[in-house]
Formats: C-alpha cells, structure tokens, sequence
C-alpha cells in the first residue's frame, strides 16, 4: 500500500513539504530578505499579523467575498455551459474547444488583456459602451469596480474547469429518469431542479471545495488587475503576505501572513465539505 | 460554424419544451439556439480574439486596438529573431510533456490507493495532501528556490519538473480517487482470486478503466504547465529559458512591450489549441468524479 | 493498452536522457563573466560596450535576461544565500542600500572619478562610506509637451497655469486630456512624486533630504499631512474631478497606461523618464513622433526655483565572486565607463544620459535634446534623488502611495482628515531603518 504513494510521497516532500518547512522555520525569525539574521522572534510576527486590522479587517473578508462572487458566479456559468454542450448539435466540437479557450492563455497573460480591456481611454469596454450611447465608466479607479474587473477576470478563467468537470458529470448519469421525466411531460426546469442538480450534488461539491481552496489563494489576477489598490481596497490575503515578503522585504512576517491564511483555508475548505456533503445527504 | 451549416437530422433533446419557443416553428428555434450558441462562444472568446488583434497591430496601436487599421506581422518576426524563443518553445514543450507524463505516472497509483484502501495511512495520506496543498506559494517559493540551487537542479529540466510535480499531487490523486471510485472494483477482485497479483490486478484491470480520466487530467496538465509563470521565473535562468519566463521579460522597469508579448502569447497559444482541439473529446467525457 | 504503456515508457526513457544531456552540457569554459540584467534598450547597449572590451580580452559575456517583475528577490536572495550565479548584475538607487553589505566596493574601478559623484554618494555606499555601484547611465523623469501644441515660450510655469493651459487646449479640441501620468504604488514619480517635489514638500521632512542620520535626527517624521502635501493631493483632485485636465482613472494608471494614452496624441503634457524620449519620439512606436520636446517641471504655489531629478543605474559585483573573475569585472566595467564613443553611442541609441561627465560637453555641444536636458536638468541648482535610500524604502513608498491615493478617491474636505490618518504608517515604515 504504502509503495503506490511512495513516489508521490517522495518528490512532494523534497519540493513541497522541506520548502514549506523552511518557510514556517523563517516565520519564527527575524529574517528580512535583505539581511537574514534568522534570530529566533517566536510567534512576533504571527501576533503582529493577527492584531493587523488591515488582515482579519480587511484582506481576509476581501478574499472571502472575492472567493464566494468568483465561485458561485462560475459554477453557475459553468452548469449552463455544461447543460449546453451536453447536447448534440453540430458544431460542437469547435464549441467545445471555444470553451475550452480560457484554460489555453497563461493567466498572468489573459489579466494584462483584462486590465487593458477595462482602462478608461482605450479599455475597449468603454468604446463599446460609449459606441451605444452610455457614459463611459472609470473602471479601476473605485473599489466595487475593480473588485469586479477582478472577479470577471477569475470568472472567465474558470468557468470552463466547471464547465468540463460537470458535463463529464452529467454524462456519467443514468438515462432511465430522464426518459421517465419525457413521457410524464415535465418541463425542463422542472427536469433540471428536481433530476439534474440533486443528481449532479456530489461533482458540484468536489468541485466547489477544490476550486474555493485555490480562489482563496488567487494572486496573478489581483496583482496584476489592481495590486490590491486602490489604496488596499481590493487587497485580498496573498496580496498582503506578498508585500509584507516581497515588497517590504520582511520575509519572516510575509510567511507567517502566509501560514495564518494557510490555516483559514484548511478549517474554510474543511466546513464547506461538511456542510455541502451534509446537504447532499439531506436533499437525498 | 455558421447557422448555414444546420443539420436538419440533428437530434434535438427536452422536446416537450412548452411556452415560448414551441410557438416558433421547429427551424426558428434551432436558428435561436444557434445565435445563442454563437454569443456564448464570442463572449468567451473574446479577450482571446483581442489578444490575438493586438499581436497584430504595430507597437504604436498596441494599446487602442480600436483606432486605426494598420495590421503587420512585425511583431511575430521580431519575436522569431530572439534565437532564444525557439529554445524556449522547445524547452516549454518538453517540460510540459514530462510533467504531464510523470505527475499522471505517480499520482494514479496515489489515486488507486485512495480509492481502494480504508484506515489510518489512506486518511492520513489524504489529509497530508490537503493540508500542503492549503500552503500559499508564497510563503514557500523562496526556500524552494534556495533548495533547489543546493541541490544542483537549479536552471536545470528536473527543477522545474519536480517541484511542478510536487503541486499536482494533492489535486491530481484527489481527482484520480474518483475516477477509481466510478469503477467497478468486483473485477479487480475476481482478478485476485484469479491468481493475480494486486500490482497485476491494478496494472489489468483497473488502469485501463480509468484511462480517459487520465486522459483528460493529461491535457489539463499540460496546459497548466504549459502556461505556469511563477515557478518558471523562479527556478529556471538562461539554460533552461520557458516560453512563459520569455514573455515576462517584454515587462521592464519603464514599461511593457505589449506588442511583443501579446504576439509570443499568441504564438504560444497555438500548441494549446492544437492539444485541446484532439484532446476535448477526453477532456469533455473522462472527468468523472 | 499495450501500446499506450509502451509509449509511456519510451517517452520518461526520451525525457530522462534529455534531462542527463541538459546537465551535461552546462560545464565551463575559459574566463566567463555572468551579467544578470533586465532587457531594456540601455542595458543591451551598455552590456554591448563591454563586449568590445571582451572581445579583446579573451573574456566571455554570458548575459542572463531577467524578468522584472522577480529581478530585485530573486537577485537578494542569491545574494543573500551566497549562489554563485552572476558576476555582474544590474544596480538601481532604489534597492543601493538593501545590497549594500553584499556587494564589492568599486572605488577601484578605473574611471569612477568622471561620473557624477552626489548620485553614487546619495544611495550606493556601504558602511565604509565605499561606493558599491558603476553607473552605465542617468535615469530620471522630465516634463514632456507637444510641440504641435505649444511652443517652448508658453509652456506652463506652475501647477495653475498647467491647469489653464489644458483646459484652453481641451475646449479648442486640440487634444483630449491635458496631463497624464502614473499613480499607482511604484508610480508614484509621474504625479505624486514630482509633484511634491515642485512644492517644497516630499515623503519625509525635512524635505528633499536624503542623509539618513538628518532623518533620524528628524524623528523620521512623514510630510504627508503638510500643508504641502494637501496641496499636492488637492491639485490632483481638481484635475481629475473638477479642471478635468486629466482622465479620471489616473488614479489606476500605471506608467503604461499614462504612456500608451501620450504616445497615443490623446494627452499634451506627461512627465515620464527621459530615457522614454527614444520611444516617443518613434514612428514605428508612437502617434505623437516628432512633436515632443522636454521643459522645466511646473512648479507649486510654495516653490519659486526649478527642482530636477537625477539618479543613475548601474552594475555592481557580488562580494563572492572569485579573486579573478572579479578583477576581469572590474576591468570591463571601468573600459565600459571610459570608452567616451561607446557612451555617446548609449546616448545616440536609447536617450540615456551616459555616465562619463566628460563627454556631457561634446554631446552639449553637438545634441539638441542633450542641451536641453543639460538645462532643465543637469544645470538646475536643486537636484532630488527618486528615492529614499534606506531598506526601508519600498514600505515607506506603499505606505505613502497608500495614504494619498486613498486621500484622492473621495470627497475634497475629507482630504486633510485622510491624509493625518495615513502619517503613523509612513512613519512607522521609516522609524524601522536602523
């Protein structure tokens, strides 16, 4: 048993599991990128980053509600794309890898398109609107728009990951209710309310779990979008671990920042499965 | 794909729709359906398509794609006469391939073990798995890059492979655990009374059940690879230069040569369109979890 | 199924021969000097002076392009964790004083008596008081204008005059907003920054200070809240929200997208690097090619003299280099710094000032642009350096960056209120220079 993970084990210990360790070992320290005198601090940069008002106060919520508009809005875009392409039409294959587009572009990349896309002289969203009458919007200057540049940006990159996985979803499912459902003429919503979602329940859960782990982490489209601005309004938690690490040089703080993140998700990611697995079982 | 193209023996399923649409005759609704589709695709390909506007416009129209209409291929030449992009779209592909190879290599009997094992090593295993992937990048990437300058694979193919690898194990076996789990393990047994091995029984019976899972995760694999920026920056220097780490370097201190990067980006964009546009079958019907 | 296993085997057999191959063929060769550096056209051209040099000498240059975005961490912390991977790396002021302890000193250089001494002073030396730092050339922002706009006579002396000059050229459209500049964290130069400068006022008091003991002696204490300094953010509040003269998402901007809407003829004024002239002044590059020119910067209500800023970049050698490969450095930086018609053609080619003082008079004498940018830089009297030259420096930057951006996006009377609030961080930021 313990040979089928043995490669596994191995390289995510030398390249995941030792480089995690000296970063916790760094959080303890005194240790400024510039200057390491790795003098032990004890939990200093843990109590600072927890007493910080701008972490629990502000990057941790800012994240939470990025990771919840980003999520929801993707899996509900994704099942639409899903329900769509699970049927057959000609053409499909091009919609399908047309779908599959936004997975092709390097995300740092697609974020520059999007920041471009949503500046106010030549973003070609404002040329769009003002084409058809409508006063253009200074998009990245206010805290809610950007955040929703940001969110669009992520929403874009992900809906086909849900799109894929809850199609393969609904083509795994049995054929007999829903031809039950045909002859007793029930109307597709009717169809899709009480047979598809409930059946779809555990590939939405696995999904949202995984995905919700890595948007909580989201840095690229952040950084790149707003990097957290204007004045922090938009800055999200990897966003302050980042500039306390990279940007103010304090690599000790920057990664105990890190870790306290670290350790919301675990317990985050770990409440959601109860609760999403709880409702499927309570739905059964 | 055009609305020319109508199939007229294209099944159409949900036939007791009611209201609306059942007024319209059958044609008018597939011409609906059509322009439905055809909006879906052009909004979700859109920044690709102005991506690929913008590598085509001369570096003084690279930013108002809208105004004016000169269009030139300059950009892609000018990214070809760096000798260094070739490498790196060689290097990229290499490493992207071993990447997916590898991770699927050892992350499907991870997968298997998951899937079939009960106890405390299983859940231990999983929660190991859980736990690191939870880890923010930045609180790690630093002693990474140290560590793999210590161990002599810094710059080379291995370090930038296996700390790739190390990132897709948690996510990998925790999709491979389902596809093991959508399998029927009754063969498996009957395989084992048959005399085989447990290793036989996996390698027979159970491996190839799950391929087009594998298959699937193969080119999401090689996409994320393919397109991965940050460990690319990290781990690798002029010996081993990645497509991605070449795009970064268009962005200097006093600003962005967006013409260039959007044309390499584009460039890059081919490879990734040819390995969907093969591999979406797998993708669209191997992802069962 | 056979097939697809046979395959896979044949694939890690093909990978793990490419990787052996790989590793084989980084052995070295003869004298080989490693330059880290970013691509940009003035580091290309300085690098290609010292392939003259190498070229004679037997020396091999292996150049190793980083990305901007890492440049600083990564090289910290190959420094910092004694890598031995690069000879030579690119040195800029803003990070002079966090390297300081890990570089080489370079008052042995040949030809480190022609540069301009106060921009090595101000940000490169060590604790022994050692310059740390070549130059290989002058950066520093400069006021641009259209020429086809307003001619050198009418340009704008002060921030008011700014303001009604765009707003005529704005009502007769002639041209779309009137400024354009960054102001975004590590942009604050193109707005804030020169802004401040040009009113008396900068980040910490006293201003336009750079020594760090004066600082300290100072108490550390932020100009934020000033009189000035409400001033400078008022002024920008009115441009974007009641003058109008600039876009009203400036407050995003990077220097980018302040360059992309100059470069694009949509803007009369901007106030960006120098070393920018080549591009703007660029068919291929730029819409406004031809029409542009440099000034003085406009100047606040508190300020009646001319303020400049000048900095430099630079090369610098890690402390762990061996004995001989750093002699070899130090010799090709010093012919680098000598050769006087390789320095005129860095000029010639990018717009960057060389940093050989003695060729400033031939390219007086003989370059229009360069007179120009001798008078409205070289020659004022109140020179600035860009930065804050203690480690410190990038904290106290996002604090400020922070504290004034959040003060202009909102209402004008909360102004004052906010820009108070922001002064504990900038100050915190700075009191932990040691």
């Amino acid at each position: 048993m313990l040979a089928l993970i043995a490669p596994a084990a191995v390289t995510m210990a030398l390249f995941q599991v030792v480089p995690i360790i000296l970063g916790a070992n760094a959080s303890f320290r005194d240790w400024t990128l510039y200057d390491p005198k790795k003098t032990w601090v004890g939990l200093k940069h843990y109590i600072e980053v927890i007493t910080d008002p701008a972490f629990f106060g502000l990057a941790i919520p800012n994240t939470l509600l990025f990771l919840v508009l980003s999520v929801s809005l993707s899996l509900t875009f994704g099942l639409g794309l899903a329900l769509l392409l699970n049927r057959s039409f000609v053409g499909q294959s091009v919609v399908r890898t047309i779908v599959l587009l936004p997975l092709m572009v390097a995300p740092v990349i697609a974020s520059i398109m999007m920041r471009w896309m949503f500046n106010d002289q030549f973003g070609i969203v404002n040329v769009v609107l003002e084409g058809v009458g409508l006063p253009p919007v200074a998009w990245l200057a206010y805290r809610w728009t950007t955040m929703m540049v940001i969110v669009l940006a992520d929403v874009w990159l992900w809906t086909p990951w849900f799109a894929v996985l809850l199609l393969a979803g609904l083509q795994s499912l049995p054929k007999e209710p829903f031809e039950a459902a045909a002859i007793d003429a029930a109307g597709p919503w009717r169809v899709f309310r009480s047979l598809t979602l409930p059946m779809l329940r555990p590939v939405i859960v696995v999904c949202v779990v995984i995905r919700s782990i890595d948007a909580f982490r989201v840095f690229d489209q952040v950084w790149v979008i707003s990097g957290g601005g204007p004045a922090r309004t938009t800055e999200m938690f990897s966003i302050y671990a980042y500039v306390e690490a990279f940007q103010r040089m304090n690599f000790g703080k920057g990664s105990a920042a890190a870790l306290v993140g670290g350790a919301v998700i675990v317990v985050f990611g770990l409440v959601l499965y109860r609760l999403l697995n709880r409702a499927v079982e309570v739905s059964k | 794909m055009t609305v020319a193209t109508l199939d007229t023996r294209t099944p159409m399923p949900h036939k007791s729709e009611r209201g609306f649409f059942s007024l319209m005759a059958p044609g008018a609704r597939r011409a609906f359906f059509y322009l439905f589709v055809i909006g879906v695709g052009f909004i979700i390909a859109f920044p690709v398509l102005w991506l690929v506007l913008t590598s085509l416009r001369p570096a003084s129209g690279m930013f108002y794609v809208h105004r004016g209409t000169e269009f030139t291929l300059d950009n892609f030449f000018e990214v070809f006469e760096n000798r260094i992009v070739i490498k790196a779209y060689i290097n990229s592909a290499i490493i992207a391939t071993l990447a997916t190879v590898l991770s699927l290599g050892i992350t499907v009997t991870s997968g298997y073990m998951l899937s079939r094992f009960r106890g405390p090593i299983a859940s231990g295993w999983f929660s190991i798995i859980y736990v690191f992937r939870c880890v923010p990048y930045i609180s790690w990437v630093l002693p990474l890059y140290i560590l793999t300058q210590n161990l002599g694979v810094y710059d080379t193919y291995l370090g930038l492979l296996l700390p790739h690898i190390a990132v897709h194990i948690c996510f990998f076996s925790w999709l491979m655990k389902g596809f093991f789990d959508g399998i029927d393990p009754s063969m498996e047994y009957a395989a084992l009374i048959d005399g085989c091995t447990r290793w036989g029984a996996f390698v027979r019976v159970a491996l190839p059940s799950a391929v087009p899972g594998l298959a699937a995760l193969a080119v999401l694999c090689w996409l994320w690879t393919w397109n991965e920026f940050l460990f690319a920056l990290l781990l690798t220097s002029h010996q081993t230069p990645v497509l991605t780490v070449v795009m970064a370097q268009f962005v200097h201190e006093l600003g962005i040569e967006w013409n260039l990067m959007s044309a390499t980006a584009v460039m890059a964009l081919g490879p990734a369109l040819l390995i969907t546009f093969f591999g979406q079958k797998y993708v669209i019907t191997g992802l069962k979890i | 199924m056979k097939g697809w296993t046979a395959h896979l085997r044949a694939f890690v057999a093909a990978g793990a021969m490419g990787v052996s191959a790989l590793m084989a063929s980084s052995a070295a060769s003869a004298v080989e000097i490693k330059i880290g550096y970013m691509k940009h056209p003035i580091q290309e051209a300085s690098i290609a002076i010292m392939e003259k040099w190498a070229a004679k000498n037997g020396v091999t240059i292996i150049k190793i392009p980083m990305a901007y975005e890492i440049f600083m961490e990564k090289v910290t912390a190959t420094l910092t964790s004694g890598g031995d991977q690069y000879d030579i790396i690119w040195h800029n002021d803003d990070w002079g004083q966090l390297w300081k302890n890990w570089l080489t000193p370079t008052n042995d250089v040949p030809g480190m008596d022609t540069v301009l001494k106060q921009t090595v002073d101000v940000a490169f030396l060590n604790t022994d008081g050692k310059p740390t730092v070549v130059p290989m050339a002058h950066t520093f922002g400069v006021f641009y204008y259209r020429t086809d706009l307003i001619d050198e006579a009418h340009l704008p002396k002060t921030w008011d005059e700014l303001s009604t000059i765009s707003q005529k050229l704005q009502q007769e459209e002639k041209v779309k907003w009137g400024f354009v500049g960054s102001m975004a964290m590590n942009h604050s130069w193109f707005s804030w920054f020169w802004a401040n400068w040009t009113n008396n006022c900068d980040v910490l008091a006293p201003a336009y200070e750079r020594d760090n003991k004066v600082l300290a002696a100072n108490g550390w204490k932020p100009m934020i809240a000033d009189k000035c300094s409400q001033q400078v953010v008022e002024y920008w509040w009115d441009a974007i929200n009641k003058t109008k003269i600039s876009p009203p998402a400036m407050i995003s901007y990077t220097r980018n997208d302040a360059n992309a809407i100059f470069q694009a003829g949509d803007a009369a004024f901007t106030v960006a690097d120098l070393t920018l002239y080549g591009q703007f002044n660029d068919p291929k590059k730029s819409k406004v090619a031809g029409k542009i020119n440099i000034g003085f910067l406009p100047l606040g209500p508190s300020r009646t003299e001319p303020v400049a800023w000048n900095d430099i970049w630079g090369w610098a050698i890690p402390k762990g280099v061996p004995a001989e490969r750093k002699e070899a450095a130090k010799k090709m930086l010093g012919a680098m710094l000598l050769d006087k018609e390789g320095q005129i053609d860095l000029w010639k080619a990018t717009g960057g000032p060389p940093p050989n003082t003695e060729v400033w008079k031939t390219l007086a004498e003989t370059d229009p642009l360069f007179r120009r940018a001798d008078e409205v830089v070289f020659k004022v009297m109140k020179v600035i350096a860009g930065g804050y030259y203690t480690p410190e420096w990038p904290a106290i930057h996002k604090a400020y960056n922070d504290g004034v951006v959040g003060a202009l996006n909102g209402s004008r009377e909360d102004i004052p209120k906010k820009l108070e609030a922001a002064a504990p961080a900038i100050h915190a930021a700075a009191a932990r220079t040691n």
